[in-house]
């Protein structure tokens, strides 16, 4: 099986083939990744794609000696905070949650109790209400269920700091989600 | 407690603290009400967030997900032949039509003034647009993704 970094090499030479096995296997990935920043279904399938065109187009700009993850997810971030920065623009700086369906109660999970809607609508809210980089932190950690250290590399910070962004965002989530339920 | 000591709460439950931060904070939790207070709600929290998983796309549109980012790419790849075309095309036109433009004697001194007043600003409002765009680019703190 090819490795990640020799597949991005073989898209160096326009090789489609390579292309095509890097975006099956990670498609769901950045579509999943970009659900968590935009909170809307159809732009994040449309911002995985354009995620995926600008690999095949700045794959001679991509390092082979870091990993291809980070730089995946770079991309991603970049495309999202432009897509949310024209959409706060064009709706008067309001983030107006228009698709409240991209987080979804999992009850294919039966050890856990019945969380209710009304609860979820709270948290799809105040998810989006927070900022970039919170909402980014607590999607990674708690919806992609990432480890400190593989939070830390994808987003090339220290692992101290990981703990430390976490802490805060999960201060005004619980705060955002207390003043929405009052 | 310290604010940098209450950031190994987030830590604590999600499993990520060495022996040693665990029971610093332990022996602090056992003595602190408010601290205390604060671990119950990122509890609650996260508790509430395991609850819920993202949304998936149907399965026909994972299955048409290669063919449809395909499609882009070519189209991409067909927009560039189109640029690079105009780009060679509109530059020979404007060659020519100011070279007929000054080697004309029939056309008017005022004209020829005005059209190369005309290309001028045209020029000027271009490479001022392009600086301003290389400027805004140079800022954007994301731009490193593009490199």
């Amino acid at each position: 099986m090819e490795t990640d970094k020799s597949l991005v090499m073989n898209i160096k030479t326009g090789d489609k083939k390579a292309f095509g096995i890097l975006v099956e296997k990670y498609k769901k990935v950045a579509f999943r990744l970009a659900l968590g920043l935009v909170g809307n279904k159809d732009d994040a399938y449309d911002i995985s794609q354009e995620a995926f065109l600008r690999v095949y187009r700045s794959a001679h700009t991509y390092d082979t000696k870091q990993p291809f993850l980070p730089w995946f997810y770079t991309i991603i971030s970049n495309l999202c905070h432009t897509w949310l920065k024209k959409r706060q623009h064009r709706l008067n700086n309001t983030l107006d949650v228009d698709d409240s369906s991209f987080l979804l109660i999992d009850y294919g999970n039966p050890e856990k109790t019945m969380v209710k809607e009304e609860t979820m609508e709270l948290l799809r809210k105040a998810l989006m209400e927070l900022s970039f980089e919170d909402r980014e932190i607590i999607s990674l950690q708690h919806f992609r269920g990432m480890s400190y250290d593989e939070i830390a590399d994808i987003l090339k910070i220290p692992r101290g700091t990981v703990m430390s962004r976490l802490y805060y965002a999960r201060k005004k989530l619980a705060k955002l989600m207390k003043e929405q339920y009052a | 407690m310290p604010k940098d000591k209450r950031e190994l709460l987030a830590g604590y439950i999600d499993g990520e603290l060495s022996d040693k931060e665990r029971q610093e904070l332990e022996s602090e939790l056992k003595k602190n009400p408010e601290l205390k207070a604060e671990l119950e709600e990122f509890k609650k929290l996260k508790e509430v967030t395991g609850m819920v998983r993202y949304a998936d796309l149907p399965d026909e549109i994972w299955e048409n997900y290669w063919q449809s980012l395909y499609r882009k790419l070519e189209r991409g790849l067909g927009w560039i032949f189109l640029s690079i075309g105009a780009i060679i095309l509109i530059s020979l036109g404007l060659y020519q039509f100011f070279k007929q433009l000054y080697i004309d004697s029939q056309t008017p001194l005022m004209v020829k003034i005005g059209m190369t007043a005309l290309g001028l600003g045209v020029a000027i409002l271009l490479v001022s647009l392009g600086r301003e765009r290389i400027f805004a680019y140079k800022r954007d703190r994301y731009r490193e993704v593009k490199k």
